[in-house]
Parts: structure tokens; C-alpha cells; sequence
């Protein structure tokens, strides 16, 4: 009895001529990608966030967003690339970046106060002011990661930043090679973003009975612009991965 | 007198020149220079356009406004006493001997040049590179070159252009000037009105003993100067470096579009003068003169030193915006440091890198956007105190350091913190209310004391306690601020 792969090729070769379009294998762009510090979401992404494009980290707080970020930002400034974070809630900790292992002196920090007056009565509002600096990164080019962290902004307010914005994000980020993290509590890039990661905490968490240990997380990989669609009922990706505090260095 | 061989530069009208060499939108209109105490201002100095108006030296304030279309500005000299710097500088790219002349409104720089035929060529071809340099700088001067250091002077001061007087024909050469380009004292010049003796030529056909007897040495200084044979002792001065450019303003400029055509020639002048050393310009230092007699300063400070016009007055017109002088400008001062240039080896495997340049004007404009002390680099200080930390420039010149990153939970501050009321049990918070909606506590560890000195006890004013929310699985950093007898939300876990 033939085996099955055996069937399957004189199916194909029969039918080649026929159907070439139905047989032959999607086209799959591959991306350049950088490691994550995470290995479960390193495997889980095929090697890490993509270079060139957006990536979302959605979810809510507490959820692992920051520290993915940040362990991002830590894997990227320690190969000697500098990355920037623009803070639209001004709510980066440099102590906790800096015990992910950021390399704080090539990072800079963007933060954007909640109204800044200008001449004529006018101001500007925060998102008007993280869309700004973002460009303003994206243009000057050499970044090699830049984080949009909108993890503190409403998603009613941040859903209002108009999807023309991303797209022109995605293509300053293509131009420059800069990985752009956007940290929100939803998705909000849409059709720009290459990859969109979903947080959520998960129940299983090392607590601990006098002190916090740490965290267990889980990640959904809820879209990947450039994977073959999944079929309907499958569930996407999920990775579960931990982090601890950062008083459990030293134990 | 073989071998000594002068160049005269002479700037006529140095007032006005001084001022429009910085203000070239007027350099088109009809200019006039006013000098003296209000109200008994007097012209000193007008372009040809403005003479052919009708202005002359000495009216008063009165007649020039009389005058339809004519500009008035009033006498700077503080920025006479800066262009002045600017000329001996320009002078001193050609010769280090130069002595400085100053007679009324008008300007002169001897430059001795004997011996630098081989380095700049012949007298006509460095008299044309002297004229091209100043005109760079923004003065017009005639050039005279001569053997005799007052034979240069008298040609330069008597007509435009380049003027190469040929060794032993400086008689003949000067015959024709008129008498007054010497100056004379009243007295004396009515005396050689009266002999009919109009110009050099006539002054020098006079018998010298003759002359003598009744004008005495002064006489024969003026004849042998007329015959182009008057020894000079030269008094070399030795120019300042002070890379400096001022401006003033009347009326009072209120737009900042102005000021910045006003920053491109000086931004212009102090680049080329800083490349004439080989050095490059580290730091701007602007002063505005304001109404009331106020300062305001502001310094732009690129990250690499250049000397990139372009790029610099993009920086200044980003500060500029950023920080607008507050009242309207009377007066503009740019000074600059200067510094050697920076080496960097590039290499084709180096990592990706923001360009110096782009960089500072990035900075530069997210300052503008969010604020001075809302962007840079987080740099922790040697503290275990909350928030040890503050913001540097930030620069990309570090090299990589390599530290332990492994993925820690991180804490989002929540700035200011957000207060809460908490509800305790057995000490312990068991549930809080943000104003909004209540949060029972699924799990409380603390408290840890923290913001204290270690000498104080009773200074240990701040307990955090990590809390767990039961509902939503979120880590939060409550704070009591026992001195305050408040409790706050001060970080989440994330």
C-alpha cells in the first residue's frame, strides 16, 4: 500500500498541469526579525519582533506589555543600536527598564506632558504629541527600535489617532529599518501593524507568600500580516512565558 | 624703499557699511546713517542711492526725513566696532602686518605685503582676492597698491576699484588727485587756495626750501607725500579673535522670520571665519537686546562641532521658536566658540546609528514639542530613593555596555500618584477605592519602608505595599505616605 506523501506526489504531478495555482506553495515573505530577550515569544513570533514594521503588544495592565517592551529595548541598545520611548502617559519607571537590562545611555525618553500651551491659545493635546515625536524618530532614522507606549491613554482617545498615521509610520519604519512597538490596551494600527501580540495575565502566578515573586503571562499571537490565514475555528498561537521582580536578581 | 610693497584697503562710508553688511534686504533702498545726540542728529553716511536722492553729509534729522523713500538708521558703534574686527580679520588672511587708518566715516587697513607674491601671486591677482573676501564678509573696499605706504593709502582712498601704482611713478600717478585727499588744517589749506595750488602735482612742482620757510616741516611732509616719497614708520596691530557679529535694530523687531535673515549672514560670516583657522564652531551664544533695556539669551549647542550654515540657523530657528524672546529686539549679538572637528571611524559592519546632524535637530524640535526637560536619556542616580533619577542629553557616542537582561516585572509610575482610599484590616489594606470603583485586595505583601534616612528612624515616612487585585489579576504599588496620612496608587506592574 502506497504510503500517503506517495500519493500525494502522483496527485500532484498528475493534476500539475491542470491546476498549477492550486498546488503551488504560498509565497512567504521572510522578515528580518529581532529576539525579544523572551525565548517563548522569540519561538513563538519565528525569531522575534519584525525589523522595518509595527508590531502591537495589546493588553491589559499588568499583563507583561511594559516588560516585553522593555526586554525588547534591552536586547536591541546592548547590541550597540540606540532605541527611543515615546511615553504618552509619562509613566516609564528607568529603574525597572534598567533592571531588564536597557541600556539606559542609549535610550531616549520622549515624554509627552498632558498639554503643552503654545503661542496663540493653542496646545498641544498628548496623542497630537506622541504622533508627532514619533515622526519626528522615524524621520531622523538610525533608531533601531522606537516604543509608542499609549498603555496609560484610553483606547476611545487613542483609537481616534487616524489610521493615515500608522500607515505613514509603517512606511518611515520600512525606510529606516526601525522596529516600531506600539504598547496600547488595544490594537490600534490595524492593516499597518505586521504583527499584532495580545497580553493577558495569566492565573497561574508565582506570587509567593511574604513576597512577590513574579509573573506568569500569556501571549496570543492575534495576527501576523504576513503568515497564511488561519482557518475558521483554529485558535491562535499562544505562548505562555514568566518574568520575575526585580529583587529576585540576586537570589 | 626697495622691496616694501603695501596693499591699501579702503572702505568708504564705514557707518552705513557696518550696518548693511548684516541687513541685506536694505542694501537695494536709499540709506542714510544718522549721527549725534537727539535732536541734533546729523547724516554721516548714505549710499549713492540715497545721494542721488538729495541726501548729503551733515543735515539733520529734520532735512533726511524731509527726503521721500529715504531710510534712516542711527550710528551703532558697537557694530562698527565689530565689523572693524571682521575687516582686520578678513586683512589678516593676507599679511600679519597691517596698520589701521581711521579718518572720519572712512576706514583703512595698510597691509604690508612685501614677499607674498609667491604664496598669493601678483599685486593685482591678491588685490582682486582681498576685494573677494571682504565682499564675502559684506564690505565693498577699493584697493591700493603701492611701494610708498602713502601713495597706496591716497590711490585707495581717491577712487574705486584696484589702483597698482608702479614703483617710480608715484608722482605721476598722484599728480592729478586733488589737494584735500591730504586733509590739510584750515589754515594751511586757505593758504594753498590762495597760492592756487588745487592738486599734488601742482603741490609737489613747488620749490621745496621755499615751502619750508614758510610752512615749515609740514610743508615738506606734505610735498614729499605728494611726490609719493614720504617715509612711514609702520604700526602693525594685531587683530583680536573674537568670533563675534552684532546688530541693531530701529525700529524694535517683533518677528522672529526677521531675525533670522538678520542670524544667516552672521551665521555666514562667523562659519567662514572659524574655517579660516581650521576650527569649527562648537557652540552659539545669542544675546537679544529687548525693549527696556531687558537680555535674552539663548545657546544652541550642536552635538558635533560644524560649520554647516544651513544646519545651524535650522537649530536656532528651532530654539528660536521654542524660546521667543519675550518683548520685541532692539539689538542681536551671536557670538561662537569654536573646536577642532571630531574623527569617527565608520566601518560597513557598524551598526545602524542616527546621523549627528539629523539628530541634534531632532532633539531640538521634540524639546520644542514637549518641553526642555521632557526628553533625554534616564540616567539612574546613586540612590535608593523613589524616582533617583534624572535626564541627560542624550548622545549616541557611548560605547555598548553589556548587562545581565533577563525579563524583570516592570513597574508603570503613575506620575503624580493617584490617591486612594484603602480600607485596612489587621493592618493590612484589604480593599481601596480610586473615586471610581472599589477593589478588594486578593493578596497584600509589605509593607516595605522606604524614602528615609538611615540615620533618622522616624523619617521612614513611605510604606509600598504590592497588591493583587482579585478581579482583574493586576499587580498594583500601593503607597501610604504616613506623614501625610494619605494612600496612593503609585505604580502598576506591568
Amino acid at each position: 500500500m502506497p504510503s500517503a506523501s506517495a500519493l500525494r506526489i502522483e496527485i500532484e504531478r498528475k493534476l500539475g498541469n491542470r491546476f498549477p495555482a492550486a498546488l503551488t506553495p504560498v509565497q512567504r515573505t521572510i522578515r528580518e526579525t529581532a529576539a525579544t530577550g523572551v525565548p517563548e515569544i522569540d519561538q513563538l513570533l519565528g525569531g522575534g519582533l519584525p525589523v522595518g514594521a509595527i508590531s502591537e503588544i495589546t493588553g491589559p495592565a499588568s499583563s507583561g506589555r511594559t516588560c516585553l517592551a522593555l526586554s525588547f529595548l534591552a536586547q536591541r541598545t546592548n547590541a550597540g543600536l540606540v532605541c527611543a520611548w515615546v511615553d504618552a502617559g509619562n509613566a516609564l519607571d528607568p529603574e525597572s527598564a534598567a533592571a531588564c537590562g536597557v541600556n539606559v545611555k542609549r535610550l531616549l525618553w520622549v515624554r509627552c506632558p498632558s498639554f503643552i500651551p503654545q503661542a496663540k491659545g493653542k496646545g498641544w493635546s498628548r496623542p497630537n504629541q506622541v504622533l508627532s515625536a514619533t515622526d519626528l524618530l522615524l524621520r531622523a532614522g538610525g533608531f533601531a527600535a522606537v516604543v509608542v507606549d499609549l498603555g496609560d491613554l484610553d483606547a476611545r482617545h487613542a483609537g481616534l489617532i487616524p489610521l493615515s498615521a500608522w500607515y505613514s509610520f509603517q512606511q518611515a519604519a520600512h525606510l529606516s529599518r526601525t522596529s516600531v512597538v506600539v504598547v496600547g490596551k488595544s490594537a490600534y494600527a490595524q492593516a499597518s501593524a505586521a504583527i499584532v501580540l495580545e497580553c493577558v495575565p495569566s492565573k497561574e502566578g508565582t506570587f509567593g507568600r511574604t513576597v512577590l515573586h513574579g509573573a506568569v503571562f500569556e501571549v496570543r499571537l492575534a495576527r501576523e500580516k504576513t503568515a497564511a490565514p488561519l482557518s475558521m475555528g483554529r485558535k491562535p498561537p499562544v505562548s505562555t512565558w514568566a518574568a520575575d521582580c526585580a529583587w529576585e536578581i540576586e537570589r | 624703499m626697495s622691496g616694501e610693497l603695501y596693499a591699501c584697503l579702503h572702505l568708504r562710508e564705514f557707518p552705513l557699511q557696518s550696518h548693511l553688511r548684516l541687513r541685506p534686504d536694505l542694501k537695494s533702498l536709499p540709506v542714510a546713517v544718522l549721527d549725534g545726540r537727539p535732536p541734533t542728529e546729523t547724516v554721516c553716511s548714505s549710499n549713492q542711492a540715497a545721494r542721488q536722492l538729495g541726501c548729503a553729509a551733515g543735515m539733520t534729522r529734520v532735512e533726511a526725513e524731509s527726503i521721500p523713500g529715504l531710510k534712516l538708521l542711527p550710528r551703532a558703534h558697537e557694530i562698527e566696532r565689530v565689523a572693524s574686527e571682521v575687516l582686520l580679520e578678513c586683512a589678516a588672511n593676507y599679511s600679519p602686518r597691517i596698520e589701521e587708518r581711521i579718518a572720519g566715516t572712512q576706514r583703512a587697513c595698510v597691509l604690508d605685503i612685501a614677499g607674498t607674491q609667491r604664496l598669493f601671486g601678483a599685486p593685482h591677482v591678491l588685490s582682486g582676492r582681498m576685494r573677494e573676501s571682504l565682499a564675502g564678509a559684506g564690505f565693498y573696499a577699493a584697493v591700493g597698491v603701492s611701494a610708498n605706504f602713502h601713495t597706496a593709502w591716497l590711490k585707495a582712498s581717491s577712487l574705486n576699484g584696484v589702483v597698482i601704482v608702479a614703483n617710480g611713478r608715484e608722482a605721476e600717478q598722484l599728480s592729478s588727485l586733488p589737494l584735500s585727499i591730504l586733509q590739510l588744517p584750515e589754515k594751511e589749506a586757505e593758504t594753498f587756495a590762495a597760492w592756487g595750488i588745487r592738486c599734488l602735482g601742482e603741490l609737489a612742482a613747488l620749490p621745496e626750501d621755499e615751502l619750508i620757510a614758510r610752512m615749515g616741516q609740514a610743508g615738506k611732509r606734505w610735498r614729499d607725500m605728494a611726490l609719493g616719497r614720504l617715509p612711514h614708520l609702520f604700526q602693525p596691530v594685531e587683530p583680536k579673535i573674537s568670533l563675534k557679529e552684532h546688530s541693531e535694530f530701529e525700529p524694535p523687531v517683533e518677528q522672529m522670520d526677521a531675525l533670522l535673515f538678520v542670524a544667516a549672514p552672521m551665521l555666514d560670516s562667523l562659519a567662514s571665519r572659524a574655517a579660516g583657522r581650521a576650527l569649527l564652531l562648537t557652540c552659539l551664544n545669542i544675546t537679544f537686546g529687548l525693549e527696556g533695556q531687558r537680555t535674552h539669551t539663548l545657546i544652541v549647542r550642536p552635538a558635533l562641532p560644524t560649520i554647516d550654515r544651513k544646519f545651524l540657523l535650522k537649530l536656532l530657528q528651532i530654539e528660536l521658536a521654542a524660546h521667543p524672546p519675550p518683548y520685541a529686539v532692539t539689538a542681536f549679538t551671536m557670538g561662537a566658540d569654536v573646536g577642532r572637528g571630531s574623527k569617527v571611524q565608520l566601518g560597513l559592519f557598524s551598526p545602524q546609528l542616527p546621523e549627528p546632524s539629523r539628530l541634534d535637530v531632532t532633539l531640538a524640535r521634540l524639546k520644542a514639542l514637549v518641553g526642555d526637560d521632557m526628553v533625554g536619556s534616564p540616567i539612574l542616580g546613586d540612590s535608593n530613593r523613589i524616582e533617583a533619577f534624572h535626564l541627560e542629553a542624550f548622545t549616541v557616542s557611548q560605547r555598548p555596555v553589556v548587562t545581565d537582561y533577563r525579563p524583570r516585572m516592570a513597574l508603570r509610575r503613575m506620575r503624580p500618584p493617584h490617591p486612594v482610599q484603602v480600607r485596612l484590616h489587621d493592618h493590612k489594606p484589604v480593599s481601596f477605592h480610586d473615586g471610581k470603583q472599589a477593589y478588594s485586595i486578593f493578596a497584600a505583601y509589605g509593607p516595605w519602608r522606604a524614602n528615609g534616612n538611615w540615620w533618622a528612624t522616624e523619617d521612614w515616612d513611605r510604606e509600598e505595599w504590592d497588591v493583587l487585585i482579585a478581579q482583574e489579576q493586576q499587580a498594583y504599588l500601593l503607597v501610604n505616605d504616613r506623614r501625610q496620612k494619605r494612600w496612593y496608587l503609585d505604580a502598576v506592574y506591568d
